[in-house]
Formats: structure tokens, sequence, C-alpha cells
């Protein structure tokens, strides 16, 4: 505990608590302290006009400003259809049986896969030609050829492939956290099974879900491999991560492109605090029944 | 869901556990019983107590009875209406769970108050019922409280007050005073007692403390090995053990295995080296028999005196009590031998021990395994 190290007399060096925290310390002031600190300097160090001028330039030039909209019309889908899938598939998941084993790893699998793999194999299955537009047609369920790639469509669910495992095992940690003698008790006292969901894991789930939402929604906020290669990068899956590479590495504007990386960090932390500040709302207590 | 009935019978109730489907098939490892044919009737305002060393299946037979548990074989009755194949909501029993299951994010009054919530009570009703079951348990100051802020025992008493609030048939408890310490306990107890007596709802108790089941229970069932022993009122139960499993239970803690010399109307003579003594019967002996009494039963006697039911002995340790003293004997034979009484004695003297015929119970020696 750093609390304790301070009851203890001596100078500083000779505290042994802090060379434990000498490492991490230095790690994090160079690999994330230093270059965001460096960033954001050189965000206000635009090559033309005044302090603010990148900040301006962006929330003028509609190709900008609209990269967010753009950002968030596929990280809140894909961050809802996450967690909104992960619940039932986590709680109906909950009790351990080699079933649940099995299922669990065929549903993590993805998480091994990188995105540009998913991607290629999105590709050929999700294609105009592929085995799903085929199969599609053969149902008639639609005419024509479908199109879930290179859109909006292919990016979207590209986010929920790779998204998907880490929210599942995130909310499965949780919800068999909760003491599953709650639920019994509810049952004896009239509960039926989807009451019990209702009254007494979901509530106890909460705190538990805003921290998976918030998770999942800052690594779909940053989508960039997929949002090129199974979307359309120029125009309905622009996402802000592509205009700062284009600021970065096509017009060699690092300025700029600092801005833009600021904006988006901003934009990720006001979800971020919006979502833990509903957090604060909900019990976040112990989630066992009692003294055990 | 009704609020009364005449009579609880479980019949044959039988649980396996483990191994999975499939388990118990032809060809498979046979699964041990965790409660083998338990056969019971309940009537009315019946306080029964379900009394057993840990795994001896007390527990599984209320988690059978609540619907926590699906039966194996068997049947639960409730006046004449199968309910072993409703699920726990459907049954409407209240139970008071081991380590309370209080829900976390709810304070007392909404805990108390649940039962009611889902059997779709208006608010006015549920408010009423809770302020009373409140009042009965003794937890006014506490309403708004959650679980994580009370003591153990204020918990207990939410959780009593949360199975009885929905006035239910039928009350379950799974050893509610466990997690309670001593002076709790006795405290808890008596307000057990008195809830019951108060409401003369039903009540099932299930506890491993013998004192608890001796002082709570109308009829007590002891189990051991998922099999009930013996079923019967608490001094019954405690005076004429069926079997020495239950004799062992009840405090019966010397065993001597002795020869038998004579048996005529449930009277038996055993013999052995130094010792001598007499005492009823239960079960069909042959050449060998088990006395066994409980060490509080004994007294000691001069050496010079040589009573009728006696025995010699050595004196191995000596535990003051205060009131009473501990002796540890060990017989002629090396039996370890446990006498409570007053007065003192040296180790490594010899004493003669008399124990009132009545006082003895002798069974087969085959249950003395």
């Amino acid at each position: 505990m750093i609390q304790g190290a301070s009851d203890r007399p001596g100078a500083w060096w000779k505290d042994l608590t802090f060379w434990m925290l000498a490492p991490a310390t230095l790690f994090i002031l160079l690999v994330f302290v230093y270059p965001f600190v460096d960033g954001l300097i050189l965000s206000f160090n635009p090559m033309n006009g005044g302090y603010f001028a990148n900040y301006e330039n962006f929330f003028s030039d509609p190709r900008l400003w609209q990269t967010i909209g753009t950002t968030m019309k596929l990280a809140l889908p894909a961050t809802l259809i996450n967690v909104g899938v992960a619940i039932p598939v986590a709680y109906r998941l909950r009790n351990k049986s080699p079933y649940q084993k099995l299922a669990t790893t065929i549903i993590t699998i993805p998480l091994t896969l990188g995105t540009v793999l998913i991607a290629q194999g999105m590709l050929s299955y999700f294609g105009p030609n592929g085995w799903f537009s085929q199969l599609v047609q053969w149902l008639n369920i639609w005419d024509g050829p479908v199109r879930l790639t290179h859109n909006y469509w292919g990016v979207l669910i590209s986010l929920v492939i790779s998204g998907f495992p880490f929210v599942f095992l995130l909310i499965l940690s949780y919800i068999t956290g909760i003491d599953p003698v709650l639920s019994r008790a509810a049952a004896t006292l009239g509960a039926n099974p989807f009451r019990q969901f209702r009254h007494i894991v979901f509530p106890l789930l909460l705190p538990g879900l805003a921290m998976s939402f918030a998770l999942s929604f800052v690594q779909a906020f940053s989508v960039f491999p997929s949002a090129i290669l199974l979307g359309a990068p120029s125009g309905p899956t622009r996402v802000i991560s592509i205009a700062a590479y284009e600021a970065a590495f096509e017009n060699y504007d690092y300025s700029l492109a600092s801005a833009i990386a600021m904006i988006m960090g901003i934009v990720q932390l006001v979800v971020v605090a919006l979502v833990l500040g509903f957090r604060r709302l909900s019990y976040r207590g112990p989630v066992t029944g009692g003294k055990g | 869901m009704k609020n009364h009935f005449d009579n609880l019978s479980l019949r044959q109730v039988t649980r396996r556990f483990g191994g999975g489907p499939g388990a118990g098939k032809k060809g498979s490892a046979p699964v041990l019983a965790a409660l083998d044919g338990l056969s019971l009737d309940v009537a009315k305002g019946e306080f029964i107590a379900l009394l057993g060393p840990s795994g001896c299946g007390k527990s599984t037979a209320l988690n059978c009875i609540a619907g926590l548990l699906a039966l194996s074989e068997g049947q639960i009755l409730l006046d004449d209406r199968r309910i072993d194949l409703l699920p726990p909501e459907e049954r409407g029993f209240g139970m008071v769970f081991q380590n309370y299951a209080l829900f976390p994010h709810m304070t007392v009054e909404k805990n108390i108050g649940f039962g009611l919530l889902m059997r779709g009570l208006p608010e006015r009703e549920i408010a009423q019922r809770v302020a009373k079951a409140i009042d009965l348990v003794q937890l006014g100051a506490h309403t708004q409280k959650l679980p994580g802020q009370m003591s153990g025992g204020q918990q207990q008493r939410v959780a009593i007050a949360r199975a009885i609030v929905i006035e239910p048939p039928l009350i379950l408890m799974d050893e509610p005073l466990s997690n309670l310490d001593a002076k709790l306990r006795l405290e808890m107890r008596t307000e057990i007692r008195r809830i019951h007596g108060e409401l003369g709802r039903t009540t099932l108790y299930v506890t491993h403390d013998q004192d608890e089941a001796l002082s709570l229970a109308d009829r007590i069932v002891v189990m051991k090995d998922g099999v009930a022993q013996q079923i019967g009122t608490p001094q019954m139960v405690y005076s004429q053990p069926q079997n020495l499993a239950v004799a062992r239970f009840m405090g019966y803690r010397n065993e001597l295995l002795l020869d038998v010399v004579e048996q005529r109307d449930g009277v038996g003579q055993l013999k052995g080296p130094g010792i001598s003594i007499s005492g009823t019967v239960r079960g069909d002996l042959g050449s060998k028999a088990v006395a066994a009494f409980r060490p509080d039963d004994c007294s000691i006697v001069p050496n010079d005196v040589s009573p009728a039911n006696a025995l010699t002995a050595r004196v191995d340790a000596v535990e003051y009590y205060g009131r009473e003293t501990l002796f540890m004997l060990r017989t002629l034979d090396n039996v370890p031998l446990f006498v409570r009484t007053q007065g003192s004695a040296t180790i490594g003297e010899s004493l003669t021990i008399s124990i009132p015929r009545e006082r003895i119970l002798i069974y087969p020696p085959e249950q003395a395994k």
C-alpha cells in the first residue's frame, strides 16, 4: 500500500515501495505521458495560424468534424450490440459445465485473430459473390447481390466479431461473481427465472455492464484497419482515425493530426465519463448474500 | 399457492449427485445417494428438526422440498397434491438460507417486501405487511439500511422476516444460526421459537446442533449418510436412541465392546476385564455387544465399595471445568472412557466408575463401525 509507505521513517529512496513502483511509473511516463504531452503541445503549434488554428480548422471543415458522427454511428451500435448480445449469452453460460467450456472457447476464438485476418475472411464470406450472398439468394430472401463489404455494414460486422468475445468474457466474469444463492432465494420468494434476472442479477450486474460498455466503446471508437479494409474509407466509414492518418501521412501535417487525435481522445473521455457517472448511481457493493 | 395445508408428505425422497447426465445408468459407476429414501409426514403447525453431521443429507432434503434440487426418486405431496415437479417459485415456501442470501442491493424494507412484490400485491398492502414483519423481528430502526451495513444477527432477522412475510404454508430453515456467535445463537433460538409460536406456521429446521434441535423441535429426524436413522420427539431421541449412530449424536460418547453374559426382558448383562454392567438392549445381540453411555451419567465411587453396575479404569488426564471435571480414563483393555462428574483424581490412579442401569444402552456390535 502506498499509504503505508509514508508511515515508515527514513528517506524516500530507502523505501522499497518506491522502487517497486518505479519501473511501472517510468514506463507510463515514457510510453504514455511523454507522447501525450508532446502531441498536445504539437497540436497548439499549427503549420499556419494561431494556437487554436488546428481546432478551428477541424470544426469548420465538414470533412473533418463529420468524422466524429461517422465514428459514433459505428462505435455506438457496435458496442450496444456487443453488450446486448453478451448479457443473455453469458447469463446462459454462467453455470459450470463441459458445455460452458466448449461454448466459451468457440466464442473467444475471434480474440486470437487479428483485425486484418478477420477482414480477409469477411471479404470472401460476405463479399458480393461470397457464400453468404449466395446462400441468401438461394433461399430467396433477397433479390440481387447482398453488399456487406466495402460499406458501413462491413465495418459494423467486423467490430462486432472482434469486440464481442472481449465483452462476453468481461460480462461472464461479472455474472459468475454474483452469488447464485441470491437467485435461488428469489425463486423461493416467487420470482420466475425472468424476474430473478430482472430484479436480482441485472441490478448487481449493472456496474460491470457500464465498465464493459466503456471499454468496448473506446475500442470501437478507435477503429482503423477494418474501416479501410472492409468499409468505404472515402465516404460512409471515413472515421476519425482515418482523418488523423490522412493528416499525418498524406499531408504531413503532424500538428493537425495531433489535434485530431486530441479531439478523438476527448470524445472517448466524455462518453466514458458519462457511462461511469451513470454507474455511480447504481449499487456497487458486494454481490454475495451475506456473511458466509 | 395455498397458505394452509393439513399434511406434507415425503415419500421415499431420494437424491443422487454427481456423474452428470447418464449417471446411474446401467454400466456406469454407481452414484452415492446424498439422500436415500426419506419418508416423513408433517402435520400443520409442527416444528420438525432435521439433525445430523455435515454431509448427512439434511440440507439436500430441505433443498428438495424447496424445489431447488430435483428429486432422483420419490414424491412430495402437499395434501395429496404432488408438488415435487413444481419449480420453487410455484411452491411458495419461505426459506431462510445459511448465509442469509439477502439481496445486497436492496434495503431491509425492499428485501422483506420482495416476495409480496412478486405476488403482485398492491403497494399499500406490501407496506403494511412489511411493517408488521419488521415489528415481529424487532428491526424497526433499520428499515432503510442495506444488508452490508448490518450485523450478522440483524441480517438473520431480515432473512427470517423475508421468509415469513409471504405467509408461507411451510418455512424451511437451513442452519440459520450457524454463522452467529454463541450468545446471539441462544437469543435467536428463543426468537425463532417465539415466532413459530406466534404464527403457528409449520417449520422444517436443518441443524447439526443437537441442543438446537432438542430445544426447538416438536419432532426430530436424525440423519446419517443420507438415511433417516430415527424420527421421534426430542425426549424419545434423547433417551431412547434407535441405534448407535443416533446415540453417538445424542452424546453417548463412551462405547465398550463387551461379552454378553445374559439377555432377558430387554435387559442385558455384559462383562469384560474389570467391567460388569447391565443395561437396556436395543437390537438383536450375539455373543458380543456394545454398551454406550454418556460421560455425564457416570459417577466415581470409593474403591472399597463395589456397586452392581461398575467398572474399573485408570486415569489418563483430568480437565477442570469449574462446576464439573472431565476425567479421561482407560479401561483395563485400554479403551478410552470419558467421565464428567464432580470430584478429583490424580493421573495414573485407579477409579471405580458406576453408571445407573437405565442410563446404559446396549447395541449389536456391527453398529459400532
